[in-house]
């Protein structure tokens, strides 16, 4: 029983990876281009709420609808004025680049907002739970994973059936070649990137709803996207949703087996998947 | 000339970086024509086209295209003007099948193509293989069937110019016919076509006019039918590289 | 019409290598007299410039050369301090002797850690290298043997006098230079580095060519590890003391990326040149904290997306004076 526990909380932790997750499957996965200031902009948009919550009286709903439009915003400048300029053949420019962003967006957090924890004041929603069988599960988590669901359905059904998501297939599959059958490369990537960091935004808010943030969180969560990618198979929506699930069910195992585990545990994982199944669970047929 | 070519190039140079390939290239279209350029590996054709669809840098003055001067406008706003391209090696979007790569034409095209000459049916009557392949990821396709989605993909770009690079590159003879013999319907529906062709013979049989290349410039221009195989065969090799 | 070349030779040096090989030189000299003419806080700089060039010199090696961009080279650095700790504490080999036999550590980590990651395509092998070093540190943490979160501590350097360390200090970090950057030179001038330079161009036409790119790159890696280990040991040796929060910390990677993409990518001169500002900024500027972060975060971003060749690059197109030339002159004289 205590194992079943585990495996269903660690879906549940796995419904808030797959909303990190997401964004970079998205970015990297289709567009192949990798953002390491991923965690630091969730945790940006997170400080953010938390200081409006705090100045204005606005509901958890409330915060959905101001944070994610200045997420789409922040994502959509991003790839206009900083990642367009680094996309090419060569990684390390994109890389680079984004990791002096990640340092100084850190830095910049720890200015404004110093290293204190903070959080959403949640109103209950937090510790609310609900009975299945001899099992408690939090209100909180299954809303998180219920949202990760939907994002996942909806952003591959946007992938394979929508004119953008054509257009943006096409864009990464041979970004020259799109160019000639009409398709703007720069355009198409920033409402990509506009939407990945858009997802974030939500993610933002149910990260400090459920715990607390701090503005030096940010690597932590890159790397938490980073495993379910790739455990997932790159290049996959519901890959990535998947690899969160089994990172989430892994950390959870480890953390049943020894409290100092859970993250560790979730890192022999992902390694073993490297070892055994580097092209990941979802990989696409060669 | 009374009328204003569709397509026109005045002293084109460029290349890339520091790298030049192109020597001042005057070349121009008339509406309805097919015309060829020819010329060996290295020549510069591709090159030329890449200019003119905006995929390298060149001069705004340097082409025309219905006399507006339109030099380094980027690609896809060329295809919002009207020209399309079926690049050199086909370069289909690999992970989507055939009617996805020929969708996305169609989302970008620059009239609807309820409006446009060029509809998904039409072209399945021009290339039936396709309709019966439609669902199929492009990679499981033969590289003349790649050919004909990549022409179908351009066309479906509505394009009052296509340009054609090196379409026969890379597949058997009877392949290449099938491909050349729909080049006179696309003309036919009002589509002005440059063919760039390595192969003389079906340059010279496919197009009105012929214009030949070497070392980035023009050496020969002139009536297909008119031009004789000795000076294309100057012109190609370069008559200074004929042997004394 | 034929010309007879009479005489020609390949020449390597040139007039602004020769004025740096004699300042190296004299810069070797000045550092190993160091504890008879110069006070212990500069000696302490000395040996922290030291390991920064040494880890900057080989972050460059692997993702200037070999395209291998890591950002978990602490793993290296911290499995080499926390070796050299317990062979010097647990075992009572001498400290200064258990530096190289230290440098096994790294060497075994890199093997399965390279093995593990590449087929990872470049960004992502970046990732996975930091997963690795947070894994390696997590499991630090957990082992009591290395007395887990708390660390260790190098009691037995309290056997020699402050004079004698320094010497010992000296000679190791005058030992890491002529390893790192003279080994770094050496490759990069043997038909090695042209194989490395072409591979960085461009993979597989170098594989056309017969390069071993596979092989070339596993030597490299394992290379700068221990090269990177060695700076670690070193530093780990002279702090006294270390953690898993401090050996594993990944600042050593930002500190890496920031000097070598700041000085100048690719080109020895450019990681010294990077260090040296580094160095002095943080010596400056360390005392605001923050503020001096966010500005090295802006200036790697900076120079990421509009001057690629860094500082070096910048000098570079003033004039060709390279200090390790890495090209070769054919010069015919008649």
């Amino acid at each position: 029983m205590q194992w079943l526990d585990a495996i269903i909380q660690g879906v549940l932790l796995g419904g808030m990876y797959a909303q990190y997750a997401l964004g970079m499957a998205l970015m990297f996965g289709v567009m192949r281009i990798v953002n390491i200031a991923h965690g630091d902009l969730m945790i940006l948009l997170s400080l953010i709420a938390v200081s409006l919550a705090g100045v204005l009286p606005l509901g958890n709903l409330g915060l959905v609808v101001v944070i994610v439009p200045i997420a789409v915003a922040a994502g959509w400048t991003l790839q206009k004025f900083i990642l367009n300029r680094v996309v090419g053949a060569d990684p390390l420019p994109s890389l680079i680049a984004t990791f002096g962003l990640s340092i100084a967006l850190q830095n910049l957090m720890l200015e404004i907002w110093s290293a204190d924890t903070r959080s959403l004041p949640n109103s209950g929603i937090a510790s609310a739970s609900f009975q299945i069988g001899p099992i408690y599960v939090g209100l909180l988590p299954v809303i998180v994973l219920i949202c990760a669901l939907v994002l996942t359905i909806g952003l591959d059904a946007v992938l394979r059936f929508s004119r953008f998501g054509r257009g943006l297939r096409a864009a990464a599959a041979d970004t020259e070649a799109a160019a000639m059958t009409g398709v703007d490369p720069k355009r198409i990537y920033a409402t990509a990137t506009a939407i990945a960091v858009g997802i974030l935004g939500l993610a933002a808010i149910f990260a400090a709803l459920r715990a607390t943030v701090s503005p030096s969180d940010g690597p932590a969560q890159l790397i938490y996207a980073f495993e379910a990618v790739i455990i997932g198979g790159m290049g996959s929506i519901w890959g990535a949703f998947l690899g969160a699930m089994v990172l989430g069910i892994a950390q959870a195992i480890g953390l049943r087996i020894d409290p100092g585990l859970g993250i560790l545990f979730g890192h022999l994982v992902f390694l073993a998947v490297l070892v055994l199944r580097p092209e990941g669970i979802m990989a696409r047929k060669r | 000339m009374t009328e204003t070519p569709i397509l026109s190039t005045h002293g084109l140079t460029g290349g890339y970086g520091d790298f030049q390939a192109l020597f001042g290239i005057d070349l121009h279209l008339m509406h309805g024509e097919v015309i060829s350029l020819i010329g060996a590996n290295g020549a510069g054709k591709s090159t030329f086209l890449k200019s003119v669809f905006g995929l390298l840098p060149v001069a705004r003055d340097m082409v025309r295209y219905e006399g507006d001067a339109v030099g380094g406008t980027p690609a896809h706003r060329m295809v919002q003007r009207g020209l399309a391209m079926v690049p050199e090696g086909r370069r289909l979007f690999v992970g989507m099948s055939v009617e996805e790569n020929m969708r996305v034409a169609i989302d970008h095209a620059r009239v609807s193509e309820a409006e446009g000459q060029w509809t998904r049916e039409h072209l399945f009557e021009l290339f039936p293989i396709l309709k019966e392949k439609r669902r199929q990821p492009i990679e499981d396709l033969s590289g003349g069937q790649q050919q004909m989605v990549a022409i179908a993909r351009a066309l479906l770009c509505q394009p009052k110019v296509l340009l054609c690079d090196e379409i026969s590159l890379g597949l058997a003879p009877k392949v290449i016919r099938e491909i050349y013999a729909v080049l006179p319907e696309i003309s036919a529906a009002g589509t002005s076509i440059v063919l760039v062709e390595q192969d003389v013979s079906l340059a010279r049989e496919a197009s009105n006019r012929l214009y030949c290349m070497l070392e980035g410039r023009i050496t020969l221009t002139g009536k297909s039918e008119d031009i004789s195989r000795d000076d294309i065969a100057a012109a190609y090799f370069g008559a200074t590289n004929a042997v004394a | 019409m034929t010309t007879e070349i009479k005489h020609m030779r390949v020449q390597r040096q040139t007039n602004s290598s020769r004025i740096a090989m004699t300042l190296g030189v004299l810069v070797l000299i000045a550092l190993v007299t160091m504890p008879w003419w110069a006070s212990s806080g500069k000696i302490r700089w000395a040996i922290e410039l030291s390991c920064y060039i040494a880890i900057a010199q080989m972050w460059n090696l692997l993702a200037g050369y070999a395209g291998l961009v890591s950002v978990g080279q602490q793993a290296f650095i911290g499995v080499a301090g926390y070796t050299l700790f317990v062979l010097a504490q647990n075992f009572g080999v001498n400290p200064f002797i258990a530096v190289p036999l230290a440098l096994v550590a790294p060497a075994i980590l890199a093997v399965p850690t390279y093995f593990l990651l590449r087929r990872l395509d470049g960004p992502y092998f970046a990732i996975g290298t930091w997963v690795v070093a947070e894994a390696v540190r997590l499991a630090t943490s957990n082992i009591d043997y290395v007395n887990a979160g708390a660390g260790l501590t190098l009691r037995v350097m309290t056997q020699y006098t402050q004079h004698q360390r320094e010497v010992g200090f000296v000679i190791l970090c005058a030992i890491l230079l002529l390893v790192t950057i003279g080994g770094s030179y050496w490759l990069l001038r043997s038909r090695h580095g042209l194989a490395l330079t072409a591979m960085r161009d461009n993979p597989v036409a170098a594989a056309s060519q017969g390069v071993n790119v596979g092989k070339l790159r596993f030597f490299i890696f394992v290379a700068a590890a221990v090269g990177t280990g060695f700076a670690g040991a070193i530093y780990y040796m002279a702090q006294l003391r270390i953690t898993p929060g401090a050996g594993f910390d990944p600042f050593w990677a930002s500190m890496a990326i920031f000097i070598v993409m700041v000085g100048g990518i690719g080109a020895i001169e450019g990681a010294i040149i990077g260090a040296l500002i580094f160095f002095f900024a943080d010596r400056l500027f360390g005392e605001y904290g923050t503020s001096y972060l966010i500005v090295l975060g802006v200036l790697t971003l900076v120079i990421a997306l509009f001057a690629r060749g860094g500082v070096w690059g910048l000098l570079q197109k003033l004039g060709d004076h390279p200090w390790f030339p890495v090209r070769r002159k054919l010069i015919v004289e008649d």
